[in-house]
């Protein structure tokens, strides 16, 4: 694992701790498997409760590491628990998996969030993956937020199927599509049919779906894509047919450019570069909410 | 309030008694909320013994609106014996996972305690084995002591298992919230609390639960933390409580609900409140023995930070903390009851 992770969180974690802390972590990051295990676990009970401050230098050095790779926003407990992580021994590939799959076993919520975090960072990558995807199983989500978003394990390790699922649930559970790292390099067929068949059954139960999703799907539109991108500007609101715009904006379909010449003003605002899809990027989404317009 | 309680006897299953199932009998008569709501204004509750894994989401939303904004869940047993290790890590891990997000949804800061309870016990192959990963939960974050131990039947294999987690405590530098038999229980708690103070515990650091008159004058006279179960039928009414109040004084004394699968009240701290203050008790008093007291004694563990819900663990700061929604789907936190039409 590089040398620039390690150092690069040691420097951050250690320019937002106290002495005392920094005289403690220092110890466990150099003992044993054992003792830096119990460390990792007991970490809330050393440290202070604080989110770290991140240099713009720091989060430059850690992205262009492992590109994705950030730490920004999180608290001090985690960033120093993936720390010790990177300090277990693993030179031993057999001891190292099972030190680490221990942890899971008997793992609390947070302690679950740092591990996942971690997996960008750990040892024999490949390893994790069962992990990875139990992941964006759970229903807590803390823990599926830490291997869904900001992450770039998933987009890296996971097939299309279980990519897929993850984008999915993403959606499913009203979180933000946009904080996916890698989202836009795996897109794909299969995902922009399963929204479309995900987007009737929402409409069909008078709810909605987030504009944003329907950045996925302008690669692959077809027929069935195109009806949906009618079905949206039809939709009297204001953000679905922004993201309708987009979606055939981007689009190489040629029946989506026509459709788009139907509305210029939307044309227009695109190429002024007053639309993009950060304007659709909400974090606060609940399209659960019965739709009121139809 | 309470009247028909007096009049049944039927048996209520819990995980304090055997219970012969039969659940024919009403739970306490309660006082309407739209009744009571009004005496507990503004008040906020912390209930230090409650079975949420054996509770509902709607159980969850009473609580968070009748004022409760932080409880301990205590590990126990589930009602049939567990047969392998297995079960126990899963369930200790859902202590600390599952359990505390799903109570983190509305709104209230979970605790709990981590420990061999004395039924299981008695199972001492399998009880060899769950002391043996026992320490690798202690040490979790928001675990607030080793809990509930101590005596059921009484016997050697319960004494043995409650010694050797009376040591765990001491080396983990834990409180110990102690469960009291219900069976020949004056005495049982009696010996609970030799053997502890046999082995050096400071009563201070230490919660004798399930008390009754009977119990709680040696209790508080020893120094340790007197505990009591608001719990129909089979422990304490909330109008003995008030009595016991009155008598002894807030001090070192904590209310708490133990609900669990058994006919039980969530709601036991609020409406036990409400009763106290209708009797003339001081807000100063019911604030101790309904929030502050418990507080004092498990924030010993050193788990305890106040400021994440003493002004209630607001849903949208800790949404807005990991930068999105934590709520399973769009589901709002407050869906009306009374709605025929589910959306």
């Amino acid at each position: 694992m590089s040398h620039i992770i390690k150092t690069t969180l040691w420097e951050i974690i250690s320019q937002n701790i106290s002495d005392t802390e920094s005289g403690w972590l220092t110890e466990k990051g150099s003992a044993s498997p054992i003792e830096l295990m119990t460390a990792f676990v007991a970490s809330p009970r050393f440290l202070t409760k604080k989110i770290v401050n991140v240099d713009q230098e720091q989060e430059t050095a850690l992205r262009d590491a492992i590109p994705g790779f950030t730490v920004t926003g999180w608290s001090l407990v985690r960033t120093a628990r993936v720390w010790l992580l990177t300090r277990l021994e693993d030179s031993d590939k057999d001891v190292f998996i099972k030190n680490i799959e221990t942890l899971f076993d008997t793992a609390e919520m947070n302690e679950l969030v740092a591990l996942y975090s971690a997996l960008p960072v750990l040892a024999f990558p490949e390893q994790w993956l069962f992990r990875a995807t139990d992941a964006v199983r759970s229903n807590m989500g803390f823990v599926f937020d830490a291997i869904a978003l900001h992450n770039p394990y998933p987009a890296k390790y996971f097939s299309e199927l279980a990519w897929n699922q993850l984008v999915l649930k993403t959606i499913f559970n009203d979180k933000p599509v946009h904080f996916i790292t890698g989202l836009e390099e795996r897109e794909n067929k299969n995902l922009a049919l399963i929204l479309s068949d995900f987007a009737h059954e929402r409409w069909a139960a008078g709810r909605s779906v987030a504009p944003n999703v329907w950045r996925l799907v302008s690669k692959f539109m077809d027929e069935t894509l195109l009806s949906d991108m009618k079905y949206l500007f039809a939709s009297r609101q204001l953000e679905n047919q922004e993201a309708a715009a987009l979606a055939c904006y981007e689009s190489e379909y040629a029946p989506a450019k026509s459709l788009l010449w139907e509305y210029p003003e939307f044309e227009k605002s695109i190429n002024e570069g007053a639309l993009t899809w950060s304007n659709l990027e909400f974090t606060d989404l609940n399209t659960y909410v019965p739709t009121l317009q139809r | 309030m309470c009247q028909h309680c007096k009049d049944s006897s039927a048996p209520n299953p819990s995980h304090f008694e055997e219970g012969d199932g039969l659940a024919n009998s009403p739970a306490h008569v309660e006082m309407a909320w739209s009744e009571y709501n009004e005496l507990i204004q503004g008040m906020r509750f912390f209930d230090p013994h409650i079975h949420m894994v054996s509770r509902t989401t709607d159980d969850y939303q009473a609580m968070r609106k009748a004022g409760i904004v932080a409880l301990i869940e205590p590990s126990f047993w589930v009602g049939q014996p567990r047969t392998g290790l297995s079960s126990f890590k899963d369930y200790y891990s859902s202590l600390v996972g599952w359990e505390r997000f799903r109570s983190s949804q509305f709104g209230i800061k979970h605790y709990c305690t981590m420990g061999l309870n004395s039924r299981e016990a008695n199972n001492e192959p399998l009880a060899e084995q769950v002391m043996e990963i026992l320490p690798l939960y202690i040490y979790k974050e928001g675990v607030v002591g080793i809990g509930e131990i101590g005596f059921d039947d009484q016997t050697a294999a319960e004494e043995k298992y409650y010694r050797l987690q009376l040591e765990l405590a001491k080396e983990a530098k834990l409180p110990v919230q102690i469960h009291t038999p219900h069976r020949d229980k004056k005495r049982g708690t009696e010996r609970s609390m030799a053997i502890a103070l046999e082995h050096g515990l400071d009563p201070s650091w230490v919660i004798i639960d399930h008390n009754n008159e009977e119990t709680v004058k040696n209790v508080l006279d020893q120094g340790f933390y007197a505990a009591f179960t608001i719990y129909p039928f089979t422990k304490m009414g909330n109008e003995r409580m008030v009595k016991v109040v009155e008598q002894y004084g807030p001090e070192r004394i904590m209310v708490n609900s133990a609900a669990d699968w058994g006919i039980s009240d969530p709601l036991a701290l609020p409406k036990t409140a409400a009763l106290m203050k209708m009797r003339g008790i001081s807000d100063e008093a019911i604030r101790l023995v309904t929030y502050q007291n418990a507080i004092d004694a498990f924030g010993k563990s050193g788990q305890i930070d106040v400021s994440d819900f003493e002004s209630g663990l607001s849903v949208e700061k800790t949404e807005k903390f990991h930068g999105n929604s934590i709520l399973r789907g769009g589901q709002q936190p407050d869906v009306s009851k009374d709605s025929l039409v589910i959306q």
